[in-house]
């Protein structure tokens, strides 16, 4: 291996000591950032029906999370567009400050849109000229129909991942305390708008497919379509599932201390095993363990050939799961673990820093379940300019491919190391979850295969590499 | 006739649901117009997203224009992030960039980190021109973030001294303030025609413009602004330093028989080429009705149909003549987005003449469109994806997806302006009239 191209070689445990420690400083370059808390927050309470954001700050910061994931969420899910709305801050509220304007708008928007719920969210500006956002909220309680959060998510206030973290913290006020215990019922915790690249209705279809198979009944997603009502009483659910455990593990803990709604804390549901325990860790503390294990047993039958086509396809290989573009560091992980439990060994390539440091809590709970996979970072991730990222990236891939007899790779189309690919993110070949995943992957896996010899077409390399 | 109604729904309003984005992205929309530049965002991460929509809007390659962002955090708004700012231009020595736009948000603004300063003292340490634009969100809107940087542009990249004219030679300003998604095919059709009449566009702000084309900018004889939203101030500027004529000002942009007919000949007349734009006007306007007889110009939809303009007003204002004159249809709201102080005087000239009594609203924001269509009721709807979800529960049938934001992809540019623009904008309304007219209900199965 072209050691001037590696950055790091290890396992997972020896690259989140080396982060931990501060020998690999978790940064992201320039060129390469996610969205800021603001987005983040937004996207989580997105997520909820027939809410009014009230935006402290200017137009800008509106419609780019209205047309990002509004519009986009619309489309794709198919609900009807609600409004986003602002104050659209200008020089004078950030002279004067806005706390005044930011009320009356509030009241106008319950007014206008008969929410269920108003979120006040603030931005930059608001954040920086001091607004006082959550007495505005507490005033503006008395005077309107809709319930009122207030949620300081100034885009500097922290990284992306603090942004959902807050969200999820903030909406716990709207929950009641926990009194009659509504038996057999699940939420599904730490869903987002969507579409986003780590979450996809489809899989989130085959989580409540699977919740419904062993007989329990779903209160709601949160949040990804759910009502008030739903949060309201969720704190009464008889258990917590996340759809993944990384962005539910933080609602969890906290409900759990909050209201003593216990967690089930399993990975992703990819392959056999992890689906297995994905079920049985709701259906054990519902105290459905037989329906559970019939379901399993019927459900493993009927994907038996998709199982044995996996196993052909990954047994005794090298796995090169490579994530920077899909399928993410956790999703990853969850890969690496079904390569594993196929009789593949499997190397995770690119798991930036900053994304280890942001997913300590998930990647220390993975560690303490085994899963603890060789880790690859490229230089090429770390170069300037996306651009440059991703045609060195590409370079890097293809070189750690050439150093085994027997790579698959997995991931992105981006790439097209000159091995059998598995292709983790065509629109068809979701969901990626559950059994009705294993039967996508089982078709992804046969077709990159059989297709391995194929070269990269001239217009890909021309456009994805400027070769 | 007069206007019935004119609403500035923006005044009122204390809660908007806003149609535009804010003044850092219509700076970095106008700054990744130029080849070959990096645009670095001093921000927090979240505004890098917009200069992200700003690099698709101009329709930037990514192998040759850069976008960085200095990410700022708690620390830099506490103790101020020009260092960081200075570090990451230093850092950007190693990329391959000819020319470097810094553009700021609210954030640094607000603490008072003095941008231009930094960009002054690094200025000798990269080999690359650095030019600070100052567009924090809170300045305005996208197309006050367009004047800004356009300003910027004249005043750090374009010499003081004009030199020599170059005869019948044009500078295009603002293109991308268009709310036409595919606005590239518009600024097309426009060098199209000045190359027939025997000019040449010394430079095009900002479009797949070439860092060293500034330099001929005060070279041109006149100037064209193909925008009513933004633009003006640096026509403006450009007739005050230079002596740049801005020509076919007061004019509807050129959507429609009419405009495109009035617009060709302002140009003919500026450029000594009457007889060049005569026969474009001909030639154009016999393909347009070629084109109709042998494809078919559906009328029934359209014939005196109550019709709505939801658009900014690069598009709104000319295509109102379009609309009325050259397809019947009937408008009886027209809200504006946005526009420059001249075009709602253009505006009301446009319906006194064309003898309609539409319901203005200036200014608009979701909100505010929904109402007035709620109050109108049109037949149809001249607009974008938004309005298409707003009018779902207002029963109006026919919502024409012509503007931002679109929910179809496009790969090839169409342009709305001149002849071919006149048959583009008729493509869409018959297959959006055909998709909405398509039954979705299967009252059996096939058997096939």
């Amino acid at each position: 291996m072209d050691p001037s191209r590696i950055a790091f070689h290890g396992t997972l445990a020896q690259l989140v000591d080396k982060v931990e420690s501060g020998e690999m400083v978790p940064k992201l370059q320039a060129s390469h950032a996610p969205p800021c808390k603001f987005w983040t927050a937004f996207q989580v309470l997105n997520g909820i029906r027939h809410m009014a954001p009230v935006i402290h700050g200017p137009k800008g910061c509106t419609y780019s999370v209205a047309s990002s994931y509004k519009m986009r969420g619309c489309e794709y899910r198919g609900v009807p567009l609600e409004p986003t709305t602002c104050t659209a801050q200008d020089e004078a509220d950030v002279i004067y400050g806005g706390e005044g304007k930011l009320l009356e708008a509030v009241k106008e928007a319950d007014q206008r849109y008969h929410p269920d719920l108003i979120v006040i969210l603030s931005c930059c500006c608001s954040g920086i000229v001091g607004d006082d956002v959550e007495t505005v909220a507490e005033t503006a309680a008395f005077q309107v129909q809709a319930r009122v959060l207030a949620l300081r998510s100034e885009g500097f206030g922290g990284d992306f991942r603090s942004g959902y973290e807050d969200a999820f913290r903030a909406l716990m006020d709207l929950m009641e305390p926990r009194t009659e215990v509504m038996k057999g019922t699940v939420n599904i915790i730490g869903a987002r708008e969507g579409p986003t690249y780590t979450e996809w209705t489809q899989d989130l279809d085959e989580i409540q497919r699977l919740v419904k198979g062993i007989g329990a009944r779903i209160n709601g997603v949160l949040c990804g379509g759910c009502t008030v009502e739903e949060i309201r009483r969720a704190s009464s659910a008889e258990i917590n599932a996340s759809w993944c455990y990384d962005w539910g593990q933080k609602l969890g803990d906290l409900m759990e201390e909050r209201f003593g709604v216990p967690y089930a804390r399993t990975g992703q549901p990819y392959g056999p095993a992890a689906t297995e325990e994905w079920i049985m860790g709701v259906a054990e503390p519902l105290g459905l363990e037989r329906q559970a294990r019939q379901f399993i047993a019927e459900e493993s039958a009927a994907v038996a050939d998709e199982v044995r086509t996996l196993q052909r396809c990954f047994q005794g290989k090298t796995t090169l799961i490579e994530i920077s573009e899909f399928p993410g560091p956790i999703r990853a992980l969850s890969l690496a673990r079904m390569a594993e439990e196929f009789g593949a060994h499997p190397v995770v390539i690119n798991l930036h820093p900053y994304t280890v440091k942001e997913r300590l809590p998930s990647l220390k709970f993975l560690l303490s379940r085994g899963e603890n996979p060789e880790v690859i970072l490229t230089h090429g991730i770390f170069a300037l300019g996306s651009f440059n990222a991703s045609a060195s990236t590409q370079e890097d891939v293809a070189m750690i491919a050439s150093q085994y007899d027997n790579a698959l790779y997995v991931g992105s189309p981006l790439r097209q190391p000159g091995v059998p690919q598995l292709n983790m993110t065509t629109m068809t070949g979701y969901p990626q979850y559950g059994y009705r995943g294993i039967r996508n992957m089982a078709r992804l896996a046969e077709s990159g295969l059989e297709h391995a010899a194929r070269p990269r077409s001239r217009l890909f390399k021309r456009v994805l590499y400027g070769d | 006739m007069a206007t019935e109604r004119v609403t500035n729904a923006a005044a009122a309003a204390r809660c908007h649901d806003p149609y535009l984005r804010c003044a850092l992205y219509g700076a970095a929309q106008t700054a990744l117009g130029v080849r070959g530049c990096c645009v670095l965002s001093h921000s927090p991460q979240g505004c890098f997203q917009l200069v992200d929509a700003a690099f698709g809007w101009q329709d930037a390659d990514y192998t040759e224009t850069l976008t960085l962002c200095t990410k700022l955090c708690e620390d830099e708004i506490v103790h101020g992030g020009e260092g960081v700012l200075a570090r990451t231009i230093l850092e950007a020595r190693e990329l391959d960039v000819r020319l470097m736009f810094v553009v700021t948000a609210c954030g640094p603004e607000i603490v008072g980190d003095d941008i231009m300063a930094v960009c002054q003292d690094l200025q000798p340490e990269v080999e690359f021109p650095l030019v600070p634009i100052l567009c924090a969100g809170f300045r305005g809107d996208q197309n006050r973030g367009i004047e800004i940087a356009l300003e910027a542009m004249l005043e750090h990249l374009v010499p003081e001294e004009g030199g020599f004219r170059v005869p019948r030679s044009v500078c295009l300003v603002a293109p991308h303030a268009n709310s036409n998604p595919t606005w590239m095919g518009d600024l097309a059709w426009v060098r199209e025609v000045l190359a027939a009449m025997g000019a040449t566009v010394v430079a095009t702000l900002a479009h797949d413009t070439a860092p060293e084309d500034f330099e001929k900018v005060p070279m041109a004889e006149g100037c064209l602004v193909l925008s009513h939203d933004a633009g003006q101030g640096a026509a403006d500027l450009l007739a005050e330093r230079y002596g740049v004529e801005q020509w076919c000002r007061d004019l509807p942009l050129p959507i429609g028989f009419s405009n495109t007919a009035s617009w060709l000949r302002e140009l003919g007349r500026r450029l000594g080429a009457e007889a060049v734009a005569e026969g474009m006007i001909a030639r154009g306007e016999a393909t347009v009705v070629e084109r109709c007889r042998r494809k078919g110009l559906e009328q029934s939809p359209l014939h005196r149909t109550p019709a709505a303009i939801v658009a900014d007003a690069t598009v709104g204002v000319p295509l109102l003549r379009f609309l009325a004159e050259d397809l019947e249809v009937v408008p009886t709201l027209v809200c504006l987005r946005s526009g420059q102080a001249d075009a709602q005087a253009m505006l009301e000239r446009e319906i006194a003449s064309l003898g309609v009594s539409p319901t203005v609203i200036r200014d608009a924001d979701v909100y505010a469109a929904k109402k007035a269509l709620g109050e109108a009721r049109p037949e149809m709807v001249f607009g974008s994806n938004v309005e298409r979800h707003a009018v779902e529960e207002l029963g109006i049938p026919f919502v024409f997806r012509i503007v931002n934001p679109l929910s179809r992809f496009r790969m090839v540019d169409r342009a709305y302006f001149g002849y071919e623009g006149m048959l583009n904008l008729i493509e869409v309304m018959r297959n959006d009239w055909l998709d909405r007219y398509r039954s979705r209900h299967r009252r059996y199965r096939a058997r096939w």
